[in-house]
């Protein structure tokens, strides 16, 4: 008998570098993931500013490859168009993101929750 | 899962978030969830009646409040009312006063609570 895939949503609201709380959502992702979860993410006020590409910090760990590793284990990651575009990134010819992140709207908060097992917000 | 708790504690101006909570319970009563909001700590300010952001340049949060009502309820946290002053008479008044109990059975009750 195959095994069921459930589904955890991620609501993140603090940008890279101030917090912990981006890192912590990526070991959770990674950890559901690994778990044969499917993960949606979805990056809400600051926390747009997380995949946003060329990141060289010199302190920190870059939070954009942990992300960009996420993307690539299959986690659906979004950004809200409001935050990100009052942010600079804009879904123009120079997109800002990464590949595989998507700028969507709030209302994919509401339609990820209703097929979610599990729901955390963090920020 | 379909009844979501959006828990707002920031300022509504100087701060995004109660602005960014309400936009999320909009687009959830929209989609047809169970959503309300409740106002903790400076979140309380939010539900002050008569609010006029003109000169902050800020988005007026009570509009936003209008946007909400009937399908969804607003709650504030009756301690953090009083921490700072805050009198029933002040809010608006669609608002509902909650104490611990009612935050409680209220958060309990949601199936997502998200901290905005």
């Amino acid at each position: 008998m195959e095994e069921s895939t459930k589904t955890l949503t991620i609501i993140l609201t603090e940008g890279p570098y101030r917090s912990q709380y981006a890192d912590m959502a990526h070991e959770i992702a990674k950890s559901a993931l690994n778990n044969k979860y499917n993960v949606n993410m979805f990056l809400y006020m600051d926390a747009t500013h997380i995949p946003r590409k060329g990141q060289n910090p010199h302190s920190f760990p870059n939070v954009l490859e942990k992300y960009k590793a996420l993307v690539e284990m299959g986690a659906d990651i979004r950004a809200c168009v409001r935050c990100a575009t009052a942010r600079g990134y804009a879904c123009d010819a120079k997109f800002p993101y990464i590949q595989g992140i998507t700028i969507t709207t709030v209302y994919d908060i509401p339609e990820w929750i209703k097929t979610s097992d599990k729901v955390i917000s963090l920020g | 899962m379909n009844s979501v708790l959006i828990i707002i504690n920031k300022a509504p101006y100087g701060y995004e978030d109660a602005f960014s909570g309400f936009f999320v319970e909009i687009a959830c009563l929209n989609r047809q969830l169970v959503a309300d909001v409740v106002l903790i700590e400076d979140g309380v300010y939010a539900a002050i009646d008569n609010q006029n952001s003109e000169g902050l340049k800020f988005p007026g949060v009570g509009e936003l409040t209008y946007l909400i009502f009937p399908e969804g309820n607003i709650f504030v946290y009756n301690n953090s009312l009083k921490e700072r002053g805050i009198h029933k008479e002040d809010l608006m008044e669609t608002i509902e006063i909650i104490d611990d109990n009612e935050l409680y059975e209220l958060s309990k009750s949601k199936e997502v609570v998200i901290k905005i």
